[in-house]
């Protein structure tokens, strides 16, 4: 029973951590930054839906695409008044201006969890579920919930990949990754293409913190541990790589649950960062990423 | 070179910040003030270290509090278990630091770009679960309390943390214009071209590695006896890091002392908007943020660089 | 110091160096004495410049020896092989531009060693003199940014004599200075040689350093192919041969047969600075609609600047004109909708999508079935990647990639095809698929094409007119049957 369950908890866990780390890798695979705001993100648009749905009286459905929305206005924040001008500066060398952009984003991340603590408090807060009781599930009962939010993420995945690989415009997107000057020369223009890339990510994160807030809560304090688990997943399973992030979300998932079941809540990041250590010394370019050399 | 010294603009600054400096307990300032700055030119001590390790190896380390709190943590740790006169624990704090620092260099070294600074942060949350999982040796989350301080007084404080700051602050800023100071940002640079003049360019980054570990180290450990406690919060969290950070890019990047200014105002600014309460922490990140963004050659920087187009 | 006469400084045999499946250095041997001047001569792609980063320890050779003095140093990290005695000149200037060059040479003085805390006065008076030598005793106290071009050549000398070495390579001295400035420079080349140094010196045209070497290997696709003095390497067949081309049959269309009104493309007096090279020198060129122009030129002459101007990608001064429109504020990617595309030296295809998928990506402003019809016309074309539509661009050969990136440009249909160096480290045997290929293409359709090569043989017999771009100039413009005769000789 108890291999059940974690086999359950960890798939719903592990979904959500797919969905978030695939938007972060996905920014960094085109634009080649690394949003450290991305945990703040997650939380806005869970704290948005739970405001919405909750005190605003809205509903749960309601609530939720408010969160959403509310994150896509965020993400694109980040892009159009951190990262973009950062990227464009005259001022900064070429090499420095990575840790501008890390720092620009970690301090925009602390903003935002300043702000949310501030006006919301910084205790937890769950949001309105969209879908309510108990399924029996071999065995094991499950809130619908979890599958419910298994389910989404899977489901929007799958989108996102129907997007990238059948579409002309996904295509040209993974081109850009690729090769931003060939997209150059074929004719697109590559910021559009950007903005694009960083509406998508606001979607993806948006859903993710909203799921996220309906199965476990958050709080300013999950902004950290979100952010940090999302790139831990993305060096994990390679930097720029979205099948190597989402295998690498499932390790992580299921390493977390198994320590929470079996050894302890409190230890549960632990395995996952001795991973990370470990590929850090032999393989720093995680499982699928681009050579590190 | 001594002529241009007595010359140069940064000199006087210098002159003038410390004069102010040695003279402000005697002119009656509070006690708490005192200590504030104190910690200031700690936290000053570990913006110089890691302004020697960027501006000048060229290594972003985005982790510079897993030395300060290997070092801090040593010195705490080895206090309370063991009582050595506090000489010993600091002399064992730096040591540490410089291992933790060889430790974390020698895989970072290999990889190239993302890869240094992603390397770097890991280690910082590595120190931090490995704080919290031992809390029987390390007080966990709350803290360790250590039996030992360097003084009650907070005038006698005051000068160790002022005296600490200027001789790490001349040593630093005498190797950053030193001839090694040269092959450093070379081998920062452009380490083909390094490599072509025949310098060993893994050589010169892992010794700017170990100088840069056992300042922040000895600082870390410092601060610890002048606090009478470690934690989490003071010198692991990746907000301290952050902090760090941002404090070189305020007071401008390989400049060494600019790094000072950048923390004494950190400090100061947090402390100006305390009243204010919780949005302290968000005004001082906004208005990092906007130095970041309009000013990125910080303070020290557009000072020295109006001389330089002139 | 050895004099000449004494065993080589410098002995380099059955030198190898493979990138993945692509072998830039086949089998290269030669030696230098010190006290004497070896040219080492080929085109872009021969590999020249991966056997002088093979010696200086940037890269580490697959098989061979590279003896400094007797020690063998190959493979070697490149520090040590600097102590051992090696100098090297690069060819881009990359001088620590936050120091004064009296800190940049003072640099090159230094030992490798952790301890120096002290300033040596010793170093700086030492520093003053090289500076004195090579001319720079005057900007001292300035930073790079600040200086002219031909004084950042020189820093790159000095740093070089600084060394002291027994063996000092130069790569493409002269590329981007003025004729005086050339003089210069040689006297400071010729000073390493009276000093009993040995000095290797890579270039790709034989004319530039012929006054300057001893002797002269000529390079082709990683392998030698002759060796001798400046002269007999200038007349050796085999060289002649890569450089000029044998027999060059031409099918040029007259000027006047082409009917537009105003030739669609239009440069007038196009000047490009790069950094402080000057790239493109008041260069002024037309093309009319329908017509083939070739843009022949060694590499550094200016091609590719010349084509990234047209195609948005650089600043430049001067007026372009499509259409009797200027081009001037369009963004890269409107221009490339706006019907001129360019297929770069580099080919920037996308390695890890498949054949298919590079070609849909160019057939992206169709509809869907226009790109098809596009598609299926090209695999007519270029059979080949038909066969290989589904595999991956970075498993395609060399050959494979360069039609590749040609047909994906094609998919757009241009109304101007922009061609940089498309037979770039190709084998000769693809060189005539290629031809082949671009002559259909000349014959079934109306496009527009300009070339830009080095390869004469290639360029010359498609083209309705030729202009020969030397040292960001123009240089001569006619047809191509009155190429060999008044261009050929100063070209080799």
């Amino acid at each position: 029973m108890l291999a059940i369950q974690i086999l359950v908890d960890g798939f719903a866990i592990s979904a959500l951590y797919a969905l978030g780390a695939t938007g972060f890798t996905l920014i960094f695979g085109v634009s080649g930054v690394l949003n450290l705001s991305h945990g703040a993100l997650m939380v806005t648009a869970a704290v948005a839906a739970w405001a919405a749905s909750g005190e605003l009286g809205l509903g749960s459905y309601a609530g939720a695409v408010v969160g959403i929305l509310v994150c896509l206005i965020t993400t694109f924040a980040t892009y159009f008044f951190i990262v973009s001008p950062i990227e464009r500066s005259r001022a900064l060398p070429s090499e420095e201006k990575e840790i501008f952009v890390l720092t620009g984003t970690l301090l925009w991340g602390i903003m935002i969890t300043e702000a949310i603590a501030y006006f919301f408090t910084s205790n937890a807060k769950t949001v309105l579920p969209v879908v309510n009781g108990v399924v029996d599930l071999f065995g094991v009962r499950t809130p619908s919930n979890e599958i419910f939010t298994s389910i989404v993420c899977w489901a929007v995945i799958g989108l996102l990949w129907l997007l990238v690989n059948r579409t002309r415009a996904g295509k040209a997107v993974l081109a850009a990754s690729m090769n931003p000057r060939g997209v150059t020369l074929l004719g697109f223009d590559l910021s559009r293409i950007y903005i694009t890339i960083w509406g998508i990510y606001g979607v993806l994160a948006g859903i993710a913190g909203v799921l996220l807030g309906m199965f476990l809560g958050v709080s300013s304090y999950s902004v950290g541990p979100l952010t940090a688990s999302a790139f831990s997943i993305v060096v994990l399973g390679g930097l720029g790589s979205v099948s190597g992030s989402l295998i690498a979300a499932y390790v992580v998932g299921y390493l977390e649950t198994v320590t929470a079941y079996l050894v302890s809540p409190a230890y549960r990041t632990i395995p996952a960062l001795l991973l990370l250590v470990a590929v850090m010394y032999v393989r720093p370019q995680g499982l699928l990423g681009r050579r590190a050399r | 070179m001594m002529q241009r010294l007595a010359q140069s603009r940064l000199l006087w600054l210098t002159v003038i910040f410390l004069a102010a400096a040695v003279l402000l307990p005697l002119g009656g300032v509070s006690a708490y003030i005192l200590g504030l700055l104190t910690a200031a030119y700690y936290f000053g001590v570990f913006a110089m270290s890691w302004d020697l390790l960027f501006g000048f190896a060229g290594e972003v380390n985005f982790g510079p509090t897993f030395l300060i709190g290997v070092g801090a943590y040593t010195g705490g740790i080895l206090d309370n278990l063991y009582g050595p006169p506090i000489w010993l624990c600091l002399v064992a704090g730096a040591f540490a630091a410089v291992v933790a620092g060889l430790v974390l260099a020698l895989p970072a070294l290999r990889v190239r770009g993302p890869y240094f600074g992603l390397t770097t942060l890991v280690a910082v949350l590595m120190l931090q679960n490995f704080v919290v999982v031992f809390a029987g040796l390390t007080g966990g989350e709350i803290g360790l309390t250590v039996p030992d301080v360097i003084s009650i007084d907070a005038g006698v404080n005051y000068y160790v943390a002022l005296g600490f700051m200027v001789v790490s602050g001349v040593i630093l800023f005498g190797l950053s214009r030193s001839p090694l100071g040269l092959i450093l940002q070379a081998s920062g640079q452009d380490p083909v071209q390094a490599g072509a003049l025949g310098f060993n360019v893994a050589k010169h980054k892992l010794a700017a590695f170990c100088v840069s570990a056992f300042f922040s180290g000895l600082a870390g450990a410092l601060l610890v006896f002048y606090l009478g406690t470690a934690s989490v919060g003071t010198v692991v969290d990746v907000g301290v890091a952050v902090q760090v950070i941002i404090a070189v890019v305020l007071g401008g990047r390989r400049t060494i002392l600019g790094a000072v200014l950048g923390a004494v105002f950190l400090i100061g600014m947090g402390e100006i908007l305390r009243p204010i309460g919780e949005l302290a922490t968000f005004i001082v990140s906004a208005i990092a943020l906007v130095v970041v963004l309009l000013f990125p050659n910080g303070f020290l920087g557009m000072l020295l660089r109006t001389k330089e187009t002139s | 110091m050895s004099a000449a006469g004494d065993a080589p400084l410098l002995a380099v045999r059955g030198l190898q160096k493979r990138f993945g499946g692509l072998v830039a250095v086949k089998d290269i041997g030669f030696e230098v004495k010190g006290g004497e001047i070896l040219g080492l001569i080929g085109p872009n792609g021969s590999g020249k410049s991966t056997v002088m980063k093979l010696i200086m320890g940037i890269e580490r050779p697959n098989a061979g020896s590279v003896r400094i003095d007797g020690v063998d140093v190959a493979g070697w990290p490149s520090h040590r092989i600097a102590r051992q005695g090696v100098g090297i000149v690069f060819q881009h200037s990359r001088p620590l531009r936050r120091q004064t060059v009296l800190e940049n040479i003072k640099l090159a003085l230094l030992p490798d060693s952790l301890l120096r805390l002290m300033a040596d006065p010793a170093v700086e008076s030492r520093a003053r003199l090289i500076a004195e030598r090579v001319g720079l005793g005057q900007v001292l106290d300035r930073r790079p940014p600040t200086l002219p071009f031909a004084d950042l050549r020189r820093l790159e000398l000095a740093k070089a004599i600084a060394r002291d070495p027994k063996v000092v390579l130069v790569d493409e001295p002269f590329a981007g200075l003025t004729s005086s400035e050339v003089g210069a420079f040689s006297e400071l080349i010729r000073a390493f040689r009276a000093e009993g140094r040995a000095v290797l010196l890579v270039d790709h045209n034989v004319k530039s350093v012929a006054a300057l070497v001893d002797r002269v290997l000529a390079m082709y696709l990683g392998e030698p192919i002759a060796h001798g003095s400046a002269d007999e390497v200038m007349r050796d067949p085999t060289v002649r041969r890569v450089y000029l081309g044998g027999t060059i049959g031409a099918a040029a269309r007259p000027e006047s047969s082409f009917t537009d009104q105003v030739p669609i493309l239009q440069v007038r007096d196009l000047s490009v600075l790069y950094g402080k090279a000057q790239a493109l020198q008041r260069v002024s060129l037309h093309v009319h609609e329908g017509e083939f122009v070739s843009v022949v030129g060694l590499n550094g002459a200016g091609k590719t600047t010349l084509f990234n101007a047209i195609s948005g990608l650089v600043p430049y001064e001067g007026e372009i004109r499509w259409h009797d429109q200027g081009l001037r504020g369009l963004s890269a990617a409107a221009i490339a909708r706006g019907g001129i595309v360019q297929c770069p030296e580099t080919r920037e295809l996308f390695g890890d999508m498949t054949v298919k998928e590079n070609l849909d990506l160019g057939g992206q402003h169709l509809k869907p079935a226009e790109s098809d019809e596009q598609r299926d016309w090209l695999y007519d074309l270029f059979p080949i990647l038909k066969e290989r539509q589904g595999q991956t661009a970075r498993t395609l050969s060399g050959g494979e990639q360069q039609m590749l990136a040609i047909a994906r440009a094609l998919m757009m249909r241009p109304k101007l095809l922009i061609l940089d160096e498309p037979t770039l480290g190709l084998a000769p045997v693809v060189l005539e698929q290629l031809s082949k290929a671009l002559e259909r293409l000349r014959a079934t359709t109306s496009i527009t094409v300009l070339l830009g090569e080095q390869n004469v043989t290639f360029a010359l017999p498609h083209a309705d007119r030729v202009y020969v771009l030397d040292h960001a100039r123009i240089v001569w413009e006619g047809p191509p049957d009155r190429f060999q005769k008044e261009a050929g000789a100063t070209y080799l």
